[in-house]
């Protein structure tokens, strides 16, 4: 028992995890009876329990090993994004956090439609938010395959499978409560996994991070270029694109969003984004040292090359290469399995976000207006849940040879051009009318995804074409644009009375944003 | 109290949430885009190395602004938990 365990030590954390998970969920399950608790886990998750799931959620399988890969090949390119990803988070705490968490219940959705018409603006709601959990879905499952296709040694097919079964078990069975918990779980594996790998890297340097970087700079062939911009960015409008999306798509998120609806108040709310924004920036300021300890100890050791002397399965490997090089087989099997852990806990969060948007949005809201009841709508989200782990499963076999690196960033620029100026607008901006709303809103989305159908990475990279039609791969600074212009155009004009109405609602409202006053009575937590 | 002393409180508690948010929100955007405004349009100055250690500047500042922007985080929950959460209590007794 104890042989087995150490030869095959990632696949016996994986088991143990795996059973500790589901315990939760058979737990969480006995817990999970009402829409409420369903969607936010009864709202009495802690601030700090809240920021530690948020990290969970937020640093996904991409961000560790895409990130960490990236410092490898570029050096400091890699900062830049984990830097955007990280800025997110000012944004969301001093904007939207507060509001969000004293305006709606279940969904972003509840806050855009507080004033304006329910049915057209949770419509859209709706659509932005099935965009960006699909998206990001997409992109989670097919590197989950890779990535556990190259660990473990499974079938491609086995993986997808694996993952979108348990996630799917998760979520329908524990709902909110057991997302949370394996998220919790999950941040703390890969921080501590993380900061393992750290230490045991600076260790080889005596913690003398001068000699860390000339190490680097010595091994890496662009030499000393790796500390200064690379090629990611070749132009300053790619660069400002780029920033806005990272900057604001966080606050679009609709996975992020939801967990503000799992604490007790506006001011457990807070205090989740302080500690999130602490676990995430010290887990980007790990993996760029993970980056560039791949650097020195993994990019010359034959043993992680393949024949045309590139990493054994590209650049996202490095970090896993580099658990193998500092801590052998041990931290390597830990590492594997945080990875997977890293997965499922994203996944299952994007899954219960994409479900409440179909059963509460949708079907509660727009298709069955008044006539459903909690047990109902709460059944559609179990239903809905399975759909789209099985639409996952589906999506994420066929895109197995595509390239999905473009899906994440797409993610991103839709919830900034979309989710995030309707759900800003509607909480700051009186003179926001349902139809300035539903106009930028929908024409911001189907700008941010023809600027990336047309651009050089689907145009050029994924249909072979020789030209982009549009020069710039981010559109964020486009579509963000042309959402703001399109509402605030809309708005304005729109002299209706059903505007007038909506304007009037707005002190009320604000009044309740900013306090928190009025919440008790309609949705107690 | 009266209806118009809680008007007067909910009055100071916009002026006073607004006024954080508006400071913080220019430092987080200054320092962010001034970054990224280097990388745009002057990326060989992030290049250039300090004196005495072996670090490039871009490097550098990248890593302070990552504090920064969890400081500006530790502030606002400092300055709402001090200065907004007792007048939106005040507010909520009335």
């Amino acid at each position: 028992m104890i042989k087995f365990f150490i030869e095959n030590i990632a696949i016996s954390m994986f088991i143990i995890f795996v059973g500790l998970t589901l315990y939760i969920t058979y737990w969480a399950s006995k817990r999970t009876k009402t829409a409420k608790s369903f969607y936010t886990a009864g709202g009495e998750i802690t601030g700090f329990q809240n920021g530690l799931a948020i990290s969970g959620d937020f640093m996904s399988a991409a961000s560790f090993l895409g990130i960490s890969g990236l410092v490898y090949l570029t050096g400091f390119d890699g900062l830049i994004y984990s830097i955007g990803f990280l800025v997110g988070w000012p944004i969301i705490l001093l904007l939207i956090a507060e509001p969000l968490r004293n305006l709606g219940k279940y969904s972003f959705a509840d806050v855009a439609s507080f004033r304006l018409k329910q049915k057209p603006i949770r419509l859209l709601a709706a659509c932005g938010s099935l965009c960006t959990v699909i998206l990001y879905l997409i992109a989670q499952m097919v590197g989950a395959g890779k990535l556990i296709e190259i660990l473990f040694g499974l079938p491609y097919y086995f993986a997808v499978l694996i993952v979108g079964g348990l996630m799917i078990l998760y979520v329908t069975f524990g709902g909110m409560l057991a997302t949370t918990w394996v998220q919790i779980i999950k941040a703390i594996l890969l921080l501590s996994g993380a900061t393992l790998i750290s230490i045991l890297v600076l260790r080889e340097f005596d913690f003398n991070l001068d000699l860390f970087f000339i190490e680097a700079t010595n091994i890496h062939a662009k030499g000393i270029d790796i500390l200064a911009p690379g090629g990611l960015i070749s132009d300053p409008i790619s660069a400002i694109s780029l920033g806005l999306a990272l900057m604001f798509g966080t606050a679009g998120l609709p996975h992020i969003l939801m967990r503000f609806f799992t604490v007790k108040d506006a001011i457990q709310a807070r205090k989740s984004v302080v500690y999130a924004t602490g676990f995430i920036g010290y887990f980007y300021i790990l993996t760029f040292i993970i980056g560039f300890g791949a650097i020195i100890l993994v990019s010359k050791n034959p043993l992680y090359l393949d024949d045309l002397g590139g990493l054994i399965g590209k650049n996202n490997m490095a970090a896993i290469h580099l658990a193998h090089a500092v801590g052998g087989e041990v931290l390597l099997g830990f590492i594997s399995a945080v990875a997977f852990a890293t997965i499922l806990a994203v996944v299952s969060g994007l899954t219960l976000a994409g479900a409440s948007a179909i059963s509460h949005d949708l079907y509660a809201n727009v298709f069955n207006h008044n006539k459903s009841n909690e047990k109902k709508e709460m059944q559609v989200s179990k239903i809905a849940t399975v759909a789209l782990g099985l639409l996952a499963i589906f999506l994420g076999i066929i895109f197995e040879s595509q390239n999905v690196a473009f899906m994440v960033g797409l993610a991103f620029a839709i919830a900034a051009s979309t989710n995030f100026p309707i759900l800003l607008l509607s909480i700051y901006w009186k003179n926001l009318t349902t139809k300035g709303a539903v106009i930028g809103g929908s024409t911001g989305l189907l700008t941010a995804i023809m600027l990336v159908i047309l651009g050089p990475v689907v145009w050029v990279d994924v249909f072979g074409n020789a030209q982009p039609i549009f020069p710039y791969k981010y559109p964020a600074l486009f579509s963000m644009s042309v959402t703001f212009i399109g509402i605030w155009f809309f708005s304005i004009t729109d002299k209706s009375k059903e505007a007038n109405q909506v304007k009037s609602k707005f002190d009320a409202q604000f009044f309740r944003s900013q306090t928190g006053i009025g919440i008790d009575k309609a949705v107690k937590h | 109290m009266t209806k118009n002393n809680t008007e007067l409180i909910y009055n100071q508690l916009s002026k006073t949430r607004s006024q954080i948010i508006t400071s913080l929100l220019f430092i987080t955007i200054l320092g962010y885009f001034s970054f990224i405004g280097v990388i745009a349009f002057n990326p060989s100055l992030f290049g250039r190395m300090f004196q005495e250690l072996n670090i490039s500047i871009g490097i550098f500042l990248g890593f302070l602004l990552i504090l920064l922007i969890f400081f500006v985080t530790l502030v606002y929950v400092y300055l709402a938990n001090k200065k907004l959460q007792p007048l939106i209590e005040k507010i909520k007794n009335d």
